[in-house]
């Protein structure tokens, strides 16, 4: 393949032109006004100061999770040290980080399992009392968060469910519920009917319908509810807080802050770095992984909902 | 295959007061294909989604081969749909969207690809198997749905308005496709359309509604030259049949003072609705007839359409229609004298509409 000023016109298939690359591009970018390119050059200067702000306590947290501190067991030298002393503290991170994973998939799961089935109802179903059945729903994001925990405590504890990591599970799954059968509805809402009819028509019913078409096609909802649940599963601290009281049995975010407060009230910096890093690497990787899908969702609750 | 019957089949939606679908008494020979035909709102696509199972029967039943399937789920009914927006399955291939019926009911995976590249290779869609229906055309879509309703070999194909959202060309395309392969196939079809159009050209037989009422059902050719009432007169045929009040003296029905014979047979007096096809009048040669001030002239080539107001009723809301021939056209603002035939004018009963004789 010979690179003509034209190749343009060439699909650019196979690269295997290394100069035809640059030749199409500064021929795409020619007709631009400098006017457009300036404004778009701001733009990306504001972008990236608005990324480089929200990084910077992340980064701040990873750089100094490995830099020698007084007080801390990394004292001379750039090293992992503290990221032992978090591995070994009382329980060990295993089991806190399996108390997270357990809560946070469970939390999870009964999110986007019931916020599924409550969001196909209230999108598809007539039922007396529907409206204010969904405004009910709705007005749980009303009350304040921490009101909620004492009387929770107490109706857990007549289950017998305090100081277990179901319950947990179920309490923030509660709160999960309200805003993911929300985005159920509208994503349902925006499926048409007549997809479903067809699936009926083919042979379905309604079970196998919800499973085998409506699913995929709100699939990004589900993502999206399901990423909303893990991260407030994962990071929650006051119900925990309040619900758990063995110590071996807390999620990771309660054990980072019994580990700040160790010994006599000297803060281990260092240690709380490094559980800050290990809390957030799983929902940066989770929301890297699902982001595209993430996005859509909200597209599709904005635009068609 | 099998014969369709709606007996008595009536639907009426909670909380309104009159019925989408009253009485519906209708027969459908087994292979033939009906269309329903109506304004918006008549309850033609209620009755087809009644006879899919989608929409609940409130009163009578609807029987499919004779076996009686008024409170079937859809599954149970054997019966493939078309629907006005195609309602593909967007996370499936082409290929996986006619072979889903197949897979939901267990066929074997060889069987179902055998079967799918059959209905393909009719339907020209072999090259598209593998593709999302997102990258299809519009009519490619049309096709994939009908793939859909062929593969499963159904006793009854239904069809909601199927070619709504194509483009005008290929509407007249597609229309004749969709009825050479029903013929072909010999299935028992039931096809929704609000185009009399569609409805005339591709069926077997015509139903018409209205206001959930069936106001006849026949051929084409039955439904336009002998309309049982005048809301049929009016909603079959293109450019609509003109309709004017007459009076009835002395054996001679008389509009605009032009007397015209009775037709055989017919018994009336008084006053009546008297109905004339736009080629059933004709420019009279001398300047007796019925006389039409003309307002709009539309050329359609071999012929024209001259739309125009009776000067004996310039009231008349809808515009008197002449076809007239495409050499020698009369211009707007002229006043034409027309004579009619008198074996093709159409006498109803002006307050119930019925055809008289």
């Amino acid at each position: 393949m010979t690179t003509t000023p034209v190749a343009s016109a060439a699909p650019l298939t196979d690269g295997a032109d290394p100069a035809a690359t640059p030749t199409t591009a500064s021929m795409g970018r020619r007709p631009r006004r400098p006017s457009a390119s300036l404004a778009s050059m701001g733009q990306r200067t504001f972008t990236g100061g608005l990324a480089l702000l929200f990084l910077f306590p992340m980064l701040w947290a990873a750089v100094s999770s490995v830099s020698p501190q007084g007080g801390t067991a990394q004292t001379d030298g750039y090293g992992f040290a503290n990221y032992e002393t978090l591995a070994n503290y009382q329980a060990g991170i295993g089991q806190y980080l399996l108390n997270s994973t357990i809560v946070s998939v469970l939390t999870v799961l009964l999110t986007v399992g019931v916020s599924l089935l409550g969001g196909y109802a209230f999108a598809r179903f007539q039922f007396p009392g529907k409206n204010l059945l969904f405004l009910g729903t709705l007005a749980i994001l009303m009350v304040p968060y921490a009101t909620l925990l004492i009387p929770l405590y107490v109706l857990l504890n007549d289950l017998g469910m305090q100081n277990s990591l179901v319950g947990l599970a179920l309490v923030l799954t509660m709160f999960q519920l309200p805003f993911a059968t929300f985005m159920m509805r509208i994503s349902f809402e925006a499926v048409p009917k007549e997809l479903e009819e067809a699936a009926l028509v083919d042979g379905c019913g309604s079970f196998t319908a919800l499973v085998r078409v409506l699913l995929p096609a709100v699939r990004p909802g589900l993502i999206t509810v399901g990423i909303f649940a893990f991260l407030a599963a994962w990071n929650d601290f006051i119900t925990p807080l309040i619900l758990i009281s063995d110590s071996t049995k807390v999620p990771l975010p309660l054990a980072v802050a019994n580990l700040r407060g160790q010994t006599m009230g000297i803060v281990d910096y260092g240690a709380t770095e490094a559980g800050v890093v290990v809390l957030a690497l799983p929902c940066v990787l989770i929301f890297l992984l699902l982001q595209r899908h993430y996005v859509r969702g909200f597209m599709s609750g904005a635009l068609k909902g | 295959m099998a014969a369709v019957t709606f007996a008595q089949t009536t639907q009426r939606y909670p909380g309104s007061d009159r019925p989408a679908v009253d009485g519906l008494d209708l027969e459908i020979a087994d292979g033939e294909f009906l269309v329903l035909v109506g304004p918006s709102g008549c309850g033609k696509s209620t009755s087809l989604r009644m006879l899919a199972g989608l929409e609940d029967v409130t009163e009578g039943s609807i029987l499919i081969g004779g076996r009686d399937v008024t409170d079937l789920p859809p599954k149970d009914r054997d019966i493939a749909m078309v629907f006005q927006n195609y309602a593909l399955y967007p996370h499936m291939t082409v290929g996986q969207n006619m072979g889903f019926a197949l897979k939901i009911a267990g066929m074997d995976k060889a069987e179902i690809s055998r079967r799918v590249a059959d209905a393909a290779e009719i339907l020209d869609l072999t090259e598209y198997l593998d593709r999302k229906p997102k990258a299809l055309s519009g009519g490619q879509r049309q096709r994939v749905a009908m793939g859909r309703a062929i593969v499963r070999n159904p006793q009854v194909f239904l069809m909601d308005e199927p070619l709504s959202n194509l483009d005008a060309k290929l509407r007249v395309q597609t229309r004749t496709q969709i009825a050479s392969l029903q013929r072909r196939l010999g299935v028992t079809t039931v096809y929704v359309t609000h185009d009399q159009v569609e409805a005339m050209t591709m069926g077997d037989r015509v139903a018409v509604l209205k206001d959930g009422v069936l106001q006849q059902v026949g051929t084409a050719r039955e439904l336009y030259d002998h309309p049982d009432n005048a809301f049929v007169a009016g909603f079959i045929g293109s450019p609509a049949m003109n309709l004017l009040p007459a009076r009835v003296e002395g054996g001679e029905v008389v509009v605009g003072g032009l007397p015209i014979p009775l037709p055989a047979g017919v018994q009336a007096s008084g006053e009546v609705l008297l109905g004339m096809r736009p080629e059933a009048v004709w420019p009279a040669d001398a300047p007796t007839g019925l006389a039409v001030e003309i307002d709009v002239v539309e050329e359609i080539g071999a012929d024209a359409f001259v739309y125009g107001r009776p000067q004996h009723a310039t009231d008349q809301k809808t515009p008197f229609v002449v076809r007239v021939p495409g050499r020698g056209v009369p211009r707007a603002g002229q006043t034409l004298h027309l004579d009619v035939d008198p074996r093709q004018v159409h006498l109803f009963d002006p307050a119930s509409g019925l055809r008289l004789g």
